[in-house]
Parts: C-alpha cells; sequence; structure tokens
C-alpha cells in the first residue's frame, strides 16, 4: 500500500461518518421543508433587486418568493400581518435610511395595506405611530411613545382611545393575541428587560432579565419569545452570543430554543399554531437590518432546546440539547408568518 | 544693581503669566447653551459613577450618577444629592450628539468623581430620553433622576 493511498483510506474513514451524518440532516431538513411548505406565508424584509429594503413574500419552505414593494424609492421593514391574516402593517423609510435595530419601531412611516402589498396605504407622516402592533380584531394598534406613553388608537378614527404609562418601556412593544398585556423591552431593574405589561391596569411583570430584548408573543397570549446574551459566555470577546429563549408571562421556566456560537439569534417568531418557530442567525450582533439581514431560519419547537455548530460553550451549559433539523432560508430581516392563505402571484 | 533689577523684573513677569494662567483656568462653566437650556441649572460635584461606563458602538444608553449639589443657578432642587443620567458617557459631551439624542453637548471631555460639572438639566429622566438606562440606584433611592441637557467642567 503506498503512502497516498493509505492517506486516502484514513481521509475516507474520517470523512465518510461525516458524510453520512450531514446526508441525515439534508433528509431531516428536507422533510422540514415538506412538513411546512404549504403552511400559510411567511412575509420578511430583503433587499431587492433595485438594492433598497423591500418586502417578500415566500412559502415557509422558502418557495414561491415574490417582492411585494419593489420600491426602488423608498426602503421597508417590520412587516406584521394581522391575527386574521387580512392586512399588513409595516413602516416605510427614506431611500438610504440605515434601518436601526433597536430604533426602527420609531423611524419612518407606518403603512398598511393588504397581506399581498398591495393597496398600501400611509397612516400618518414620518416617525408617527411608533411601534405600532394589532389588536386582536385588527382594528386598533398600540402604540409607544416617549411622553405619551402606551396609546391604542383607533385605525379608523385614528383617535386615543386608551393611554398609559410606559413605566420604563422603551422599545419593541407587542400586543398579545388575546388582548390582555403588551410585551416590550424596559428599563426595569435593570436595562434590557423584557417585561409584561398588563393591558388594562398597567401592571408590569419582569419576564426575563440582563441582555434581553425584542420579545414576541407566543400564540397563546401566555408565553414570551425573545433573544437573550446571558451572562458568563467566553465567546466573542467575553460578551457572548445572543441565544433564542422564552418564558411564560410570569418569568417563570425560562428555556433556550436555540443557540449557537458564532452566531447572534433574533428575529424570534412563532408559527400561528407555536408549532415552529422563526429566527434570524447573523454573525454580527444586532440582526442585520443594518445591511442586508441574516438567513431565516426554521426549526420545530418540538425540537428545542437546539444547539448546533461546534458550540463547545454552549453545548457545556446545555449538555441536553438536541441537534435539531434546522431549514435555512434567504437572508432577511423580523420575519413574520401567517397561516391564511394570501393568493395568486398579482 | 542691573543684576537684581532684572531679576525683580523676571520675577514679577513671571507671576504676572502664572496669574494670568490661572485667571484662564478658572471657570465657571457658564455658556450661552448650559444657562439657557432646560428647565434646571445646577454646579455639582461628581460623587459616584457607580459600575462600568461602557463604550459599546452597537447600543447607546443612559447613566446614572450621583451629584453632591453646590448651587442651584435655575429651576427648584431641594435636595443636596442628585442623580443625573448622562447619554453614551464615554463619548465627550462635545461629540455625544446624535439622530437618537439632538439636542445635548457640553465641553465636559471625561467623567471623574470628584470632578466639578455645570448641567443644564431636565427632570424626570423617561420625559427625555427613550433607551436603555443603567441605574445602579433603582430600588435603593426613590429620588427622581435628572437627564443631563449640557455638561460643562468648572474648574477654580
Amino acid at each position: 500500500m503506498t503512502k497516498q493511498t493509505l492517506w486516502l483510506l484514513v481521509l475516507a474513514v474520517t470523512l465518510l461518518p461525516a458524510c453520512g451524518v450531514l446526508a441525515a440532516q439534508d433528509e431531516r431538513v428536507a422533510q422540514l421543508a415538506k412538513e411546512v411548505g404549504g403552511k400559510g406565508w411567511i412575509v420578511c424584509a430583503s433587499r431587492g433587486e433595485n438594492g433598497t429594503w423591500d418586502l417578500f413574500l415566500m412559502r415557509p419552505d422558502g418557495s414561491a418568493r415574490r417582492n411585494i414593494t419593489n420600491t426602488p424609492d423608498y426602503e421597508e421593514g417590520g412587516p406584521r400581518f394581522s391575527p386574521d391574516g387580512k392586512k399588513l402593517l409595516y413602516r416605510r423609510f427614506t431611500k438610504g435610511t440605515v434601518i436601526h435595530h433597536d430604533l426602527w419601531g420609531f423611524q419612518g412611516c407606518l403603512m398598511i395595506a393588504a397581506p399581498d402589498g398591495s393597496q398600501p396605504v400611509q397612516v400618518g407622516g414620518d416617525r408617527e405611530f411608533p411601534w405600532a402592533s394589532w389588536s386582536p380584531d385588527g382594528k386598533q394598534i398600540a402604540c409607544l411613545a416617549q411622553k405619551e406613553g402606551i396609546q391604542v388608537i383607533d385605525l379608523e378614527t385614528k383617535k386615543v382611545v386608551r393611554q398609559l404609562p410606559r413605566r420604563g418601556i422603551y422599545q419593541q412593544l407587542f400586543w398579545s393575541p388575546d388582548g390582555q398585556w403588551f410585551c416590550g423591552v424596559a428599563n426595569a431593574r435593570m436595562m434590557w428587560t423584557v417585561v409584561r405589561m398588563n393591558a388594562q391596569t398597567g401592571e408590569l411583570t419582569i419576564v426575563h432579565e440582563f441582555q434581553s430584548c425584542t420579545p414576541d408573543w407566543f400564540p397563546d397570549s401566555q408565553h414570551i419569545i425573545y433573544p437573550s446574551r446571558p451572562a458568563g459566555q467566553p465567546g466573542n470577546h467575553g460578551q457572548g452570543f445572543t441565544q433564542l429563549w422564552y418564558s411564560d408571562g410570569e418569568g417563570k421556566d425560562a428555556r433556550m430554543i436555540y443557540g449557537e456560537d458564532g452566531y447572534h439569534i433574533y428575529g424570534g417568531a412563532l408559527s400561528p399554531d407555536g408549532k415552529y418557530v422563526l429566527f434570524t442567525r447573523c454573525p454580527q450582533d444586532g440582526g442585520g437590518s443594518e445591511r442586508s439581514g441574516a438567513p431565516i431560519c426554521i426549526m420545530r419547537m418540538a425540537d428545542a432546546p437546539a444547539v448546533a455548530g461546534l458550540s463547545k460553550d454552549l453545548r457545556k451549559v446545555h449538555p441536553q440539547a438536541k441537534d435539531a433539523p434546522v431549514l435555512q432560508l434567504v437572508d432577511g430581516w423580523e420575519p413574520y408568518w401567517t397561516y391564511a392563505e394570501i393568493g395568486a402571484q398579482k | 544693581m542691573k543684576v537684581v533689577s532684572a531679576l525683580i523684573l523676571s520675577l514679577v513677569v513671571l507671576s504676572g503669566v502664572s496669574c494670568a494662567k490661572k485667571a484662564q483656568k478658572a471657570d465657571t462653566g457658564a455658556d450661552a447653551k448650559v444657562t439657557t437650556l432646560g428647565s434646571i441649572e445646577v454646579t455639582a460635584q461628581l460623587e459616584e459613577i457607580p459600575g462600568e461606563v461602557r463604550n459599546d458602538p452597537l447600543y447607546d444608553y443612559a447613566h446614572v450618577m450621583k451629584y453632591k449639589m453646590l448651587q442651584v443657578h435655575r429651576g427648584k432642587v431641594d435636595k443636596d444629592v442628585i442623580y443625573v443620567g448622562h447619554y453614551n458617557p464615554a463619548k465627550p459631551r462635545d461629540g455625544v450628539a446624535d439622530a437618537r439624542v439632538p439636542q445635548i453637548g457640553g465641553n465636559l471631555k471625561q467623567f471623574r468623581v470628584d470632578d466639578v460639572h455645570r448641567m443644564a438639566l431636565e427632570v424626570p429622566i423617561d420625559d427625555y430620553f427613550m433607551g436603555g438606562i443603567i441605574n445602579k440606584y433603582f430600588g435603593v433611592v426613590n429620588d427622581p433622576i435628572y437627564w443631563a441637557v449640557w455638561t460643562n467642567r468648572v474648574s477654580k
């Protein structure tokens, strides 16, 4: 046996199991894609061919992707379907605006359109209706402003129907599907705390403290999903990486959903039945809104907690984490999911 | 005699220069901005900067610091100690204003305990700043948190 043959043999013995694992993973990912492919639509912001941020619709397996705004003179982002899937709200920014990963809800104009992006209507002027999020019936929005606090606004009349102090909440306000709660990011005992607020009384509950942000609701209105960067991680020069977590609304039972050393996980959102989770996986902190986003991923909630990649540090903290199949789609930012059927391409 | 005269003259000149330098250094911190901006204007001594002053280009925040009141120039402050939130305190005040917080500034280059500052303030901070606040006094002190609009260095 020549030296060269021996090397080839060693290489084959080393790589074959890895190839097998990859093939099995590919098979599991393909199965996941098949499973979610017909389950409604995902909307997200991505860079269009014109170079600006546009909104795109796609099937959850990434197929049938289409640009639904296609506005070379504007940037668009932050799309969210109304709970019945019949409307879409988003923010439209002047061309060239750098979309700030924390402040985007204060930037640009509120737009409301049909779910396929048609019939877009600008609601108010620049920076008005900040952090607008849907009421359960889609007839009102909740907004977050510095001095005005949290305002519930009737969309037809544009009148404020209810107002609450914001009690330290400073960004990323979202109304629960049952209308009973708001979640947001607040200065509570410390900054970067995810909180839940009773939408009637204003009572505040700390959900998760320390470097946690961009919360959103589970469909049951009882759980909140949020990215969090726990302390004590040695990676990223001691700053650590952001993982995707969830807790109940009382702040109990915090659990990691997905993490990967070397990547910051943001954009967490559930499928309407809560069985799947959307997120973005970005090597840079912030989720990529200032650039071109990051790969949008889908995972089964049943596969949580999951750790991907080598992730030596994270696996030490979560030794029981699973190796979940993760379907990676195109680069984007702030994806959102509806099971409503939006219809054929225009 | 000429030598003595020259010496005396030199001493007089030197002391004059020294006095002039001292006069240049003494500064009440008053300027057109600090005396007009905000609804409150004070001179106060920085007593404590609790926690680490962070310098993270990706995140902006205010850091609450403890001051001993020395003089109230405008507005009403009835405490001997006040708590003031400074925006992105790792940055010199003349370069701290940005799109998020455009109307702040001053000539202070660096926050150091024991230094005296003349500040234009607003209160409460939540009415003037909407963002992350490092407040190590949360739950310990119930006093209102002031928001620093303009911060100048005071030298005696």
